[in-house]
């Protein structure tokens, strides 16, 4: 008998699904409705993915641990940031609804679609299942895990829909404070816009307002070495006459390393994390013992 | 601004210094050799101290000397190389790398005798 | 696993019992052979930039694991293209990555994979075949100083930096290479069968020679020969391919060229490359360590 037509307890559905991600290493899980994704973009939502969509299935994890913040060598994290895992879990969870449960899942593409777009929005996917949310720095922030790499599968399976969060973990209250005394928060300190940098904005009743983003320049500091910089180099490299210059070029350290993350984008995705490693969000997760045992 | 890659004139005159002392041709590498024999190769820091260069210059100098060493050439002979080792192997066991030398070795001592 | 949750007062750590839990969860995690080598131990062989408290201030010691590549069927295949693809699976990685969250979750103590992957040309931040060597899991060999494991021969290596004061392991007193048969056949040939296979004086890229009492005395290594074949496509390949079309005058010529089999094969290894970590095998097929272990019925 197809698993489909026996009579379906969501509840008991959603428990399992739960149990499974986090046995498998997620640490937020979270159900939003396919019909509740009016913010994204006509084309871009579940059920444009799959026909009948009834339920987004989000999990979270993977999140940098609390060595990995404390190198002082930033390529460290350039070769360690992968959403891979969570990519691979939410498969296991599309697999077990289709085989045991008899609906259809799809899990969302991790890459773009064209125009750079994303097939679903995965931070929009994350903030409506209650997993996390927006920050002035951009990725969507958990209360108590604060960054960590999402994915989600789009099923006809209906589960029932969490809540976004009503307290936001974006802006935390020791950033509520600095903001007060200096004008600004910590990302924005690190990396502001008006300085060279790509963020900016401002604190209202305890609320993030009118964020400024430089995407272009978060693109070449988060996508250092990869697909972008391999065209900007090929575009110097184009236009430059000197025949030996361009050997130079292709040559360079800049163009190997890109190459080198092209090929292990899988483990190499995000190469710039500076404003979220002063973020205080999950800074309590960050903190472990380092002295040897007496 | 562009980014930063090195002048064909500033390679040209370092990259046979900075190739010879970098890890490039490993001559005496192992760690279980005795001290005074240890050819462990430099660090980028160290060849740059040496050379009286910046690291960054160095780098750089040495990530293009490592890909223009050998000409494109050698990846299409490596291409006959494995195919002919593989499969010799594969038909020949280990005799396939041995027994031409084997050959050779009884050849002389013949010729000697 | 008996551990202290941390919410619970917190017992000083018996290092000694907690390095053999490390250990044990690393060969569940997927691991052939694992070791643990103390920080201070890199002083010795790398400068300043390359040792672990550069990675991860108070690191006390980095847990090694080995986990073999190429299955025993793929060494058996007559078609040097197949173990090209399907070279590794990241088993070590996988288990080092596991291993890494399972420090910092049930001892408290900060835990990074050590970063291996090149960032400037052929250099990467840590060397996984020095900590192997560190960690007692193996010595450098003839063929392109890769590090044998007395067992197994040739592992693919991932490493665990840690502030955990784990007690290291000793490093290996008895080299792996020479093999006795590679020293009954270096006494007749003056060569060992992986110089035989890749002999520098003729193309390739080993030499070297055997003490009276059968040790490495000297060895050579062209590395930039061996990226050739070991990295025949991929990054390394797509460059060369890169520089010879912005070299070329000729329009036509530089079509053809960029259609070639080869300029192909090279993009196409950008992206698989990461499954095919190494495209040469040569030296280490005709290599006796480990060769118990490929056999099978």
């Amino acid at each position: 008998m197809n698993p489909a037509k026996r009579s379906l307890d969501a509840a008991a559905w959603k428990d399992k699904l739960k149990t499974t991600a986090i046995g498998g290493g997620a640490l937020v899980f979270g159900v939003a409705d396919a019909d509740s994704f009016e913010a994204a973009p006509e084309g871009y939502r579940p059920k444009e993915i799959l026909p009948s969509a009834r339920s987004v299935v989000v999990i979270g994890g993977a999140k940098p641990r609390a060595g990995d913040w404390r190198s002082p060598n930033y390529q460290h994290m350039e070769l360690s940031s992968t959403n891979d895992r969570m990519t691979a879990l939410c498969m296991r969870l599309a697999h077990t609804i289709e085989r045991e449960a008899g609906y259809y899942a799809v899990v969302v593409p991790p890459g773009v679609d064209e125009g750079q777009r994303p097939f679903l929005s995965l931070s929009l996917a994350a903030e409506l299942a209650g997993c996390g949310s927006a920050s002035l720095a951009g990725p969507v922030l958990h209360p108590e895990h604060g960054f960590m790499y999402f994915a989600a599968l789009v099923t006809t399976l209906p589960l029932s829909p969490d809540q976004p969060l009503t307290d936001p973990a974006c802006p935390a209250p020791e950033c509520i404070a600095m903001y007060e005394e200096q004008g600004r928060t910590p990302c924005i300190a690190v990396c502001p816009i008006g300085d060279g940098g790509c963020l900016g904005g401002s604190i209202e009743d305890g609320r993030w307002t009118g964020r400024q983003y430089d995407r272009g320049r978060c693109m070449a500091r988060v996508y250092n070495y990869w697909g972008p910089a391999f065209q900007k180099v090929m575009a110097e490299v184009l236009q430059e006459p000197d025949k030996e210059r361009r050997r130079m070029m292709i040559h360079s350290s800049l163009f190997t390393r890109t190459l080198w993350s092209m090929t292990y984008a899988n483990i190499s995705q995000g190469q710039c994390f500076e404003c979220i490693r002063v973020c205080p969000v999950d800074e309590k997760t960050r903190h472990l013992k380092q002295e040897p045992e007496p | 601004m562009s980014f930063f890659y090195v002048e064909p004139e500033i390679y040209r005159r370092y990259r046979d210094e900075v190739i010879g002392m970098s890890q490039s041709i490993q001559v005496n590498y192992p760690e279980n050799l005795p001290p005074e024999k240890r050819r462990p190769g430099l660090s980028d820091e160290q060849i740059a101290e040496k050379l009286g260069l910046d690291k960054r210059t160095v780098t750089e100098i040495r990530c293009v000397a490592e890909r223009e060493y050998y000409g494109i050439d050698e990846w299409q002979k490596a291409i006959e190389f494995k195919e002919q080792a593989c499969r010799g192997y594969a038909r020949e066991g280990l005799g396939f790398t041995t027994r031409r030398l084997f050959k050779e070795r009884k050849h002389a001592k013949n010729n000697e005798g | 696993m008996a551990q202290t949750p941390s919410s619970q007062p917190e017992k000083p750590l018996d290092l000694l019992r907690v390095a053999e839990e490390v250990k044990s969860a690393a060969l569940g995690y997927g691991a052939d052979v694992v070791g643990i080598a103390r920080a201070e131990a890199w002083e010795k062989y790398v400068p300043e930039g390359y040792r672990p408290y550069d990675l991860l201030p108070e690191a006390r010691s980095v847990v090694v694991v080995g986990a073999r590549g190429p299955t025993a069927g793929a060494w058996r295949s007559p078609n040097p293209r197949v173990m090209e693809v399907v070279g590794l699976d990241f088993a070590n990685d996988r288990a080092i990555a596991a291993l890494a969250g399972f420090i910092e979750r049930e001892y408290r103590h900060y835990a990074i994979q050590a970063p291996g992957l090149s960032v400037a040309g052929h250099q990467p931040p840590f060397s996984y075949m020095l900590a192997a060597v560190l960690a007692g899991l193996g010595t450098r060999s003839f063929a392109a100083n890769i590090v044998l494991n007395p067992r197994y021969g040739l592992l693919y290596y991932s490493a665990c930096i840690t502030t955990l004061d784990l007690p290291g392991d000793p490093q290996l007193e008895q080299d792996v290479c020479p093999h006795p048969m590679c020293v009954q056949t270096y006494k007749h040939l003056g060569r060992t069968p992986c110089i035989a296979a890749c002999p520098a004086d003729e193309g390739g890229c080993l030499d070297g020679t055997i003490d009276g009492n059968g040790r490495i005395d000297s060895v050579y290594y062209d590395r930039e020969r061996c990226t050739s074949r070991a990295m025949n496509f991929g990054p390394v390949a797509f460059q060369k391919v890169l520089a010879d079309l912005v070299s070329e005058e000729d329009p036509t010529a530089r079509e053809s060229k960029l259609h070639s089999d080869f300029s192909a094969r090279a993009i196409s290894g950008v992206s698989f490359y990461k499954e095919s970590v190494a495209q040469c095998f040569e030296c280490m097929r005709v290599c006796p360590i480990g060769r118990q272990e490929r056999k099978l019925k």
